[in-house]
């Protein structure tokens, strides 16, 4: 892997206008919001600051995992890609390199969460446990950036805009990123815990209270990454075969 | 450092070629043959053979739909051919552009967004075994006083430039480029020519696609023309502009057998509806008295200029089929 490559990669996606609007902006403002709503009091045995901050972290994370999506489909889109394939670098590097950024660029996006719960809403939690969380939620990022990759490939810009709004969104809301599914019908209950956003959530907060998503969490992740990866797989070929 | 099947002129320059990729020969130059390939129920390319040799500057000339682009994909690896074989320095395409010779401009090929034109050449100099300094191509590609702006802020002509510098990022041995001019302002066309000499005076072997018949005479060593996916007339630059630049003259002339008109000193090819004739000229003036001398009778005199599209429909007749 090309160090330079990855580094302007990574520098790129942080300068995109929509880098800051929905995966920093989106996430802080979300989380003061509904800190002053719904701050007091405990959720799931974790204080509802803390528990509300690693939701909002995740829900950025997410953002910046999902759109690696849109930036596969304009660069396939401008001929990029197809400049690429006039370099020695193989395409598979490329798929990879998205990859590592998507993870990269997840990274202040937790960080600069977890400062303003630290700092302006008064989350206290040993070191051990911030960095658990953190990497917990890099780990259940796996089938975002997965999904991300898949849909880079297989659809256009014009329509990858809308819906991985629209994804986001309903991942984020079934998924209980928003709210504690407590709250939803049994049904929905069970429809959440079989999606990648719950499991990512609770990656998130598990570590918090010392605990973990155990191996039914893992699982649940591990299948949706291997779905989007096969997927990904196929569409990559498609886009790529020498016509 | 004597190596064998390599000409004197490449061993001098890049020296490093050997420990990199010995298997190469420069000298072996590009070749194709029966090439075709088709998408879907269009023949876009029917049957190509051409051999290019290590230093030469030809320009693949042809109207739209000619098969340029689809001849330069299958020569780059990007489309894989229905049949016949191509090689690049006595390989694939494929591994000679893995190996850094080969740098090309296509004719669509966006940039990145959220770059400056440096940095975009940075990181496409990090994917080469041995490329260009980066500064030496923003130099060649007359991008110095742009290579602090982003990629998003730049006019057509000058995104045209930095796609012609990513061309150059691998310091390739061939440069392949697709209707390179395209959207270049005069004086910018110039600069980029006078570039290009340059590289190709250091041995490079330079194709570039083109419809400008004016642009392949300048500066091309020899011309490829192309039409429905046949290479239709193939020589130097002189002798194609003799045959598919000279004037024309058009003339009502009944009677007269078209072989006998051929015949006429200055006279390169007929062309006949009805009583009307066409003479494509090598030299018009000769052709014009010749004609008048022999036929007084001859009405309707028009002399006319190259008219290229005309040309390639007449070379791709096949009684008219010219080799130069």
């Amino acid at each position: 892997m090309n160090a330079t490559y990855l580094r302007t990669e990574v520098r790129r996606t942080l300068r995109a206008p929509r880098y800051f609007v929905f995966v920093i902006g989106m996430p802080v403002g979300l989380f003061l919001l509904f800190s002053s709503l719904y701050g007091s009091g405990d959720q799931d045995g974790i204080a509802a600051k803390a528990w509300l901050m690693v939701s909002m972290s995740v829900f950025g994370a997410m953002g910046a995992a999902v759109s690696i999506g849109g930036r596969i489909a304009g660069e396939r889109q401008a001929g990029w890609t197809r400049q690429l394939r006039l370099t020695p670098m193989p395409g598979r590097m490329y798929v990879a390199s998205k990859a590592i950024t998507a993870l990269a660029v997840a990274v202040p996006a937790l960080a600069l969460v977890y400062a303003v719960g630290a700092i302006v809403e008064g989350v206290r939690l040993p070191a051990a446990r911030w960095a658990e969380a953190a990497g917990w939620s890099l780990l259940a990022l796996a089938p975002f950036v997965a999904l991300g990759i898949w849909l880079g490939h297989r659809l256009t810009v014009d329509v990858l805009g809308p819906l991985s709004g629209a994804l986001f969104t309903a991942l984020g809301i079934l998924g209980g990123v928003w709210f504690p599914i407590d709250q939803l019908p049994s049904a929905m209950q069970g429809v959440a815990k079989a999606l990648p956003s719950y499991w990512l959530a609770q990656a998130g907060r598990e570590p918090l209270a010392g605990s973990w998503i155990g191996w039914h969490g893992v699982a649940v992740l591990a299948i949706w990454t291997a779905v989007f990866a096969v997927l990904g797989a196929r569409a990559y070929r498609r886009d790529t075969a020498r016509a | 450092m004597a190596e064998s099947g390599r000409t004197e002129l490449w061993s001098g320059r890049r020296g490093d070629d050997s420990e990199r990729m010995p298997e190469i020969t420069l000298a072996a130059g590009l070749s194709l043959r029966g090439l075709t390939k088709s998408y879907g129920p269009v023949r876009a390319v029917a049957g190509i053979d051409l051999d290019i040799v290590a230093g030469e500057t030809v320009a693949l000339l042809g109207p739209n739909g000619a098969g340029k682009s689809t001849t330069i994909d299958v020569l780059l690896g990007l489309a894989r051919p229905d049949a016949g074989a191509v090689t690049v320095f006595g390989r694939t395409p494929e591994e000679a552009v893995r190996a850094g010779l080969v740098g090309a401009m296509l004719q669509s090929g966006g940039l990145i967004s959220e770059v400056t034109v440096r940095e975009l050449l940075v990181l496409a100099a990090s994917l080469y075994p041995a490329p260009m300094p980066v500064d030496e191509v923003l130099e060649r590609a007359d991008l110095t006083e742009l290579a602090d702006r982003r990629t998003t802020k730049l006019s057509g002509g000058q995104t045209q430039r930095v796609r012609f510098a990513l061309a150059l990022v691998p310091d390739p041995e061939l440069l392949v480029l697709d209707e390179p001019t395209a959207a270049m302002d005069v004086e910018t066309r110039r600069r980029f020519w006078a570039s290009m000499r340059q590289l190709a005076a250091a041995g490079r072997t330079v194709l570039f696609a083109t419809h400008y018949l004016d642009e392949a005479d300048e500066y091309a060593d020899r011309i490829v023309l192309m039409a429905e996916g046949r290479v239709v007339a193939d020589g130097p630059a002189t002798a194609i502009k003799a045959v598919v630049g000279g004037r024309t003259i058009r003339a009502t002339l009944p009677g007269v057998p078209d072989g006998v008109l051929a015949a006429l000193p200055g006279v390169g090819a007929v062309e006949r509806h009805g009583d009307a004739v066409r003479l494509t000229c090598t030299d018009s003036d000769l052709a014009l008295r010749a004609l008048l001398a022999g036929y007084p009778d001859a009405r309707d005199l028009e002399v006319g200029g190259a008219d290229l599209e005309d040309a390639f429909v007449a070379l791709t007749s096949p009684a008219t089929g010219v080799s130069a």
